[in-house]
């Protein structure tokens, strides 16, 4: 391959002088060997001139001293023989400053730790004769290296404009090398290294040669030993009998599944068993059935002969069933091995649960299985579900009947407001279509002594109402899910006189809201119709009551009586009314 | 956004080269000097910063634009500011006397006044000029006005009698700098910045130089 001669670099140590090298190339092997010449002319000159050293700086080399050195003027060398220019190089001086190596490194102990492991010591070292620091000319920073002796990687350190460095925690048993190199501040490039500067703490006497065993954190044992506790824990977990800590720690994993279906049920086209599993539970709460959290529910075929009764398959299918007390959206539906039929939080919530769940009749069971896969669906029934999820949530057995039109005989007020299966008995708070003529809310308007929240029917259709008077102007945001109390309280109070419609609750009617508890609760209504003023459904019932007691976390007990609109407005933010508010309304 | 990660890297930088700006005189103090040691300390923290910041945006220019224009090898760049006789090596450092060292250094810092104010500006006309270049632009623009002022008071101090200072060479490249032809523009600007590079790098040079000398005798 025939290589040309060619500048190799050019570079001035100090700013005061400079030097070009070339590599001769293997050119002249072939042909007549010629004489190089390097020429170099300044930028405000016209001649090329010659080198005028070529010795001082080794062979291939063109030294220019300090009278021939202009810092800051351009120079353009180049390498030529008679006639034939081979390379050109065009440069100022202060570019191609790469300094000397540092000189007279050396180090000296500053401390040792307790143990004399370790030890810190002190580098020094001057800057290189050639660079004129004293004066200022050129400022140099100097970066400097260190390993272990049997090491390969250098450690750096950061650049530095110091001519001394600590170094501190190095291993008083092991030797190290260090080396440093200089630049000049505002370059890039740095200079060639220094020579290699040797500690060794043994020279000086303080070097521990038993003190190679180091106590190095046995991080292996810990590691293996860490492994096999975790697994021996895990296992334990795994084989205890203790439902609770199993539960802890391994939560059931939901099979993937549609929400509410089960094909196979769907296959065999048990319409009672899809209908009942289509009922949308509302309750939130554990109103747990879990009276053994790990019963397998595979698959129930218990017959209930209410069911037989139904008119018709439609109906059915429209009927509230039920009941249980899952949540549309919360629960898990696994039928592969029912680990537990409640909620996710299921730790703080199913030890209390589990007691009333014990306390479900057999018929419950049932239920249970049927509606062991809680539907989102149930956002689009037609149908109402009751449940009064936060009413009280102690009473998991609230809704568990089917109240289908012909089963409504435990709600007793309220049998014949339900015209059509459409209409039912509803305490809920659930999410209600509402295309359906049921009511999205009812009132509470007894509280049976065995716990049960007695309901009044609510209106039949809220569809194609005419637009009552001031309230219908209100805007409220339809796609909020709660209601300022405020809003909603302006409506009421200036209607409630005249109905008692919760003409709100139209203009609230909404695919997707439904009331908070708290505006349930505190929402205050004019209760004008309780509940046995109201068998019809045309009649208007007022769809909030106050509330009488609070017995949380068991429930509300709601005050059947109307209760007077406090005159000032409550200052309350949107779905939320503190307690002391809440005193202020109750008598 | 990118404005601001400038400002913050800026800062930074400043920070970093103990550039920002230091109480001057304790409060209630009726006269308050800083000594001339400390007017040089932040003399040189300027211009070390401005020559800093020149490298930078020339590197990045050549970087980004010079790249296959052969402009290094049209070096016979000459600068506006070729026409004042600066040192040119160590000797002649060593010899010019302090108070026109000092002249020469405003002369030059005052000659790069309009050209910055004007590369500020013209280099946002850039084709997709890259944000770092343009923040550089306009801190070496702010930083030299700085240094500016600060060789003035050095000068106040250390000038016995009138300060006569006449040095001063104008620029005229503005019309190059907004040439229609792009491969000019670009060949102008890369003058400008070559030249501002130097230029930063002597003044740098030159303060350190008398720093030493008038500070600490000599032996710094």
């Amino acid at each position: 391959i025939l290589q040309w001669p060619q500048i190799s670099k050019c570079r001035s140590p100090e700013m005061e002088t400079f030097s070009c090298f070339w590599t001769a190339g293997n050119f002249y092997n072939l042909t007549v060997p010629r004489i190089l010449q390097l020429l170099y002319k300044k930028s405000n000159e016209e001649d090329w001139k010659e080198c005028p050293d070529y010795i001082t700086s080794g062979q291939n080399s063109c030294y220019f001293n300090a009278s021939y050195t202009s810092v800051w003027t351009p120079y353009c060398v180049q390498l030529a023989s008679k006639n034939e220019v081979y390379d050109k190089k065009c440069f100022s001086v202060d570019e191609i400053v790469l300094p000397d190596p540092p000189v007279h490194l050396n180090w000296t102990l500053l401390n040792t730790s307790q143990t004399g492991i370790h030890g810190d010591i002190q580098v020094r070292w001057d800057p290189p004769p050639t660079a004129d620091v004293r004066k200022g000319w050129i400022t140099l920073e100097y970066e400097l290296q260190y390993k272990e002796v049997n090491e390969t990687k250098w450690n750096e350190l950061k650049p530095r404009l110091s001519t001394m460095v600590p170094l501190y925690s190095l291993k008083t048993a092991r030797d190290y090398e260090i080396r440093i190199r200089s630049r000049q501040r505002t370059s890039e490039k740095f200079g060639e290294f220094s020579e290699i500067l040797y500690v060794s703490f043994s020279q000086i006497g303080i070097g521990c040669d038993h003190c190679t065993e180091e106590v190095e954190f046995p991080w292996f044992l810990v590691v293996v030993f860490g492994v096999c506790g975790l697994a021996v824990t895990v296992i334990s977990i795994m084989l205890s009998k203790q439902p609770r800590l199993k539960m802890l720690i391994f939560p059931p994993v939901p099979v993937p599944k549609i929400k509410g279906i089960d094909p196979d049920l769907l296959k065999k086209g048990k319409l009672d068993e899809v209908n009942s599993i289509l009922a949308c539970h509302d309750s939130y709460k554990a109103q747990l059935y879990c009276d053994d959290l790990w019963v397998e529910f595979i698959e129930l075929d218990i017959e209930d002969p209410e069911e037989k009764n139904r008119a018709s398959d439609t109906d059915r299918l429209l009927s509230e069933d039920d009941l249980k007390s899952h949540s549309c959206l919360g629960t898990k539906d696994d039928d592969s091995g029912r680990a537990s039929c409640c909620e996710p939080d299921i730790p703080e919530t199913d030890f209390s649960a589990s007691d009333t769940c014990d306390a479900t009749s057999d018929s419950d069971q049932f239920k249970k299985a049927t509606e062991k896969e809680e539907d989102l669906l149930c956002l689009e029934r037609q149908d109402n579900d009751e449940s009064l999820p936060n009413l009280a949530s102690t009473d998991p057995q609230r809704q568990h009947r089917n109240t289908e039109s012909e089963n409504s005989s435990v709600w007793a007020p309220f049998e014949d407001s339900v015209e059509s299966p459409h209409l039912s008995v509803h305490t809920q708070i659930s999410n209600q279509n509402s295309l359906t003529s049921t009511d999205f809310y009812a009132q509470v308007s007894d509280i049976t002594p065995a716990g049960r929240v007695v309901l009044s029917p609510g209106q039949k259709s809220k569809l194609g109402r005419t637009q009552r008077e001031s309230c219908t102007e209100q805007n409220f945001t339809m796609d909020n899910t709660y209601f300022c109390e405020a809003d909603v309280k302006k409506c009421i109070a200036v209607t409630s006189q005249e109905e008692n419609e919760p003409r709100v609750q139209e203009q609230g009617y909404n695919e997707d809201g439904y009331f908070t508890t708290e505006s349930l609760t505190t929402t205050v209504a004019n209760l004008g119709a309780p509940t046995a003023a109201v068998p019809s459904s045309e009649m208007p019932v007022a769809d909030y009551t106050s509330i009488h007691i609070v017995q949380s976390p068991q429930g509300l007990v709601l005050n059947a009586t109307a209760l007077p609109v406090p005159d000032k407005e409550f200052n309350v933010s949107c779905g939320y009314v503190s307690t002391d508010q809440l005193n202020k309304i109750m008598p | 956004g990118l404005l601001l990660v400038a400002l913050l890297v800026s800062h930074m930088l400043l920070t970093k080269e103990g550039v920002t700006s230091l109480p001057i005189c304790p409060k209630g103090s009726v006269s308050c000097q800083l000594s001339l040691e400390e007017l040089f300390d932040r003399a040189v923290k300027l211009s070390h910063y401005i020559h800093f910041l020149s490298s930078e945006i020339f590197n990045e220019f050549d970087e980004r634009y010079a790249q296959g224009r052969g402009f290094i090898a049209k070096a016979v760049n000459s600068c506006h500011t070729a026409s004042l006789t600066t040192p040119e090596d160590k000797e002649q450092a060593q010899q010019i006397h302090h108070e026109d060292l000092l002249n020469l250094i405003l002369g030059v810092l005052r000659s790069w006044n309009d050209p910055l104010i004007h590369l500020a500006s013209e280099v946002q006309r850039i084709k997709e000029a890259p944000e770092t270049i343009l923040w550089k632009a306009v801190e070496i623009e702010e930083q030299n006005k700085r240094l500016l002022e600060g060789m003035e008071k050095i000068v106040g101090r250390v000038h016995s009698g009138v300060v006569e200072n006449d040095i001063y060479t104008p620029w005229d490249g503005l019309p190059s700098l907004q040439l229609a032809d792009e491969d000019s523009r670009l060949f102008a600007f890369y003058n400008l910045l070559h030249c501002l590079r130097r230029d930063s790098h002597k003044i740098d040079n030159y303060l350190k130089v008398l720093k030493c000398r008038l500070i600490h005798d000599n032996n710094c």
